[in-house]
């Protein structure tokens, strides 16, 4: 068997790769949506968070849960572009750390809180924000239904889920899982562990709350240049990621690229955004 | 040593290896969500273990085993059992 050298549970993997990534993703640890094909990943990464925003229907002073905030970046730009007020929730307290020493940096400490907490049980107050935020982070979250019962029950009525993710888009058999054993072990030495769930087992999970689906989009296609754009910043700062990730940890991420690119190409993962609503 | 001996150990040192607790497991013990938390890059990595250790394994025939007591069935039958020659 093919080990992974890490611990693959999320909120030890993010404390450990937090600061690699961010020469590997930028500043928002996300994939890019790449409306043109040529634009810079920053560009990218900013064009899937507005595609985010502009599902989910912000009003100023409305109040956001952020699940699984990162460092805290689109956080903090919902705040300025939005006038909102965001907390943001992660496993990792490295994460929680560096977010908020972000937002302090930015002037934003009053409207951007980050605070460790489990999006699958969050012990917030029912009825207590206006939009619950997922960008990326459902995949690391195996409870994918107690994620959504949270979110739901944390939402005020009239309230909206906004949630975008990598997705699986067709079976893969058990006995496929075990002759690439290998590629999805490294999958999981890269990223953690993650599962990837079809959008309609979301959108089901959402049903099943009593939301109604407002949006489904698939950005599968959009995505695609990410990979590339991620080889280029390893290229750019080898160096530097080797020190951050160690030579092993950069290796899996380098060949994750090629994973993954393989996986859009032939159907078999992809990536999607809804927003469902509670009922007012 | 006894071949369920030999599968219970290749079993525990696989979790071993996996970072998963081999605490209070028993025959009737789950292996995916609710007992030892399997999930299926898990499972395959256990039924590459169980073959390369025991010669086959009860994943790669028909149903998905469902617990541990399955795996140890699988190998107590005659057919299927490993072969005392390689312990
Ligand atoms: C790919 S990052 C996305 C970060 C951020 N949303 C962004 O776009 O920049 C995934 C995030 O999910 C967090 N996470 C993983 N499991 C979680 C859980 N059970 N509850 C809350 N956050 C979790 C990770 O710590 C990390 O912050």
């Amino acid at each position: 068997m093919n080990a992974p050298t890490a611990d693959p549970e999320p909120a030890a993997h993010y404390d450990r790769v937090t600061d690699g990534w961010r020469l590997l993703f930028g500043d928002s640890l996300h994939y890019g949506v790449f409306d043109q094909g040529d634009e810079p990943l920053a560009v990218a990464t900013q064009a899937l968070t507005d595609r985010m925003i502009a599902a989910a229907a912000f009003e100023p002073g409305l109040r956001v849960l952020d699940i699984g905030c990162g460092t805290g970046d689109p956080a903090c730009h919902l705040v300025r572009t939005q006038d909102v007020d965001v907390l943001g929730i992660t496993t990792s307290r490295v994460g929680v750390d560096r977010a908020s020493a972000r937002a302090a940096a930015d002037g934003l400490a009053d409207r951007a809180t980050f605070e460790v907490r489990d999006g699958t049980a969050n012990e917030l107050p029912d009825e207590s924000f206006d939009r619950v935020w997922a960008l990326e982070s459902s995949h690391l979250m195996p409870a994918r239904d107690a994620l959504i019962a949270e979110s739901a029950r944390v939402l005020r009525p009239g309230g909206r889920l906004v949630l975008c993710d990598l997705i699986r888009r067709r079976d893969i058999p058990f006995k496929e899982v075990r002759d690439r054993r290998v590629d999805f072990a490294t999958l999981r030495e890269a990223f953690g562990e993650a599962r990837m769930d079809p959008l309609d087992s979301y959108l089901a999970l959402a049903e099943a709350q009593g939301l109604t689906i407002e949006v489904r989009t698939d950005l599968t296609e959009a995505t695609l240049p990410t990979f590339d754009r991620w080889r280029a910043n390893i290229a750019e700062h080898r160096d530097e990621l080797v020190e951050l990730l160690g030579a092993d940890g950069l290796d899996a991420f380098e060949r994750s690229t090629h994973i993954l690119e393989g996986f859009w190409h032939d159907g078999t993962l992809g990536y999607a955004l809804f927003a469902a609503s509670k009922p007012a | 040593m006894a071949d369920t001996e030999r599968v219970e150990s290749t079993i525990k040192g696989f979790l071993r290896r996996a970072k998963k607790s081999e605490d209070g497991i028993e025959r009737d013990t789950a292996l995916y969500a609710d007992g030892i938390g399997l999930d299926s890059l898990s499972a395959a990595e256990l039924s590459a273990v169980l073959e390369d250790e025991l010669g086959s394994d009860p994943f790669s025939q028909g149903e998905l085993p469902q617990t541990v007591g399955e795996i140890l069935d699988f190998y107590a039958d005659s057919d299927t059992a490993p072969e005392s020659a390689a312990t």
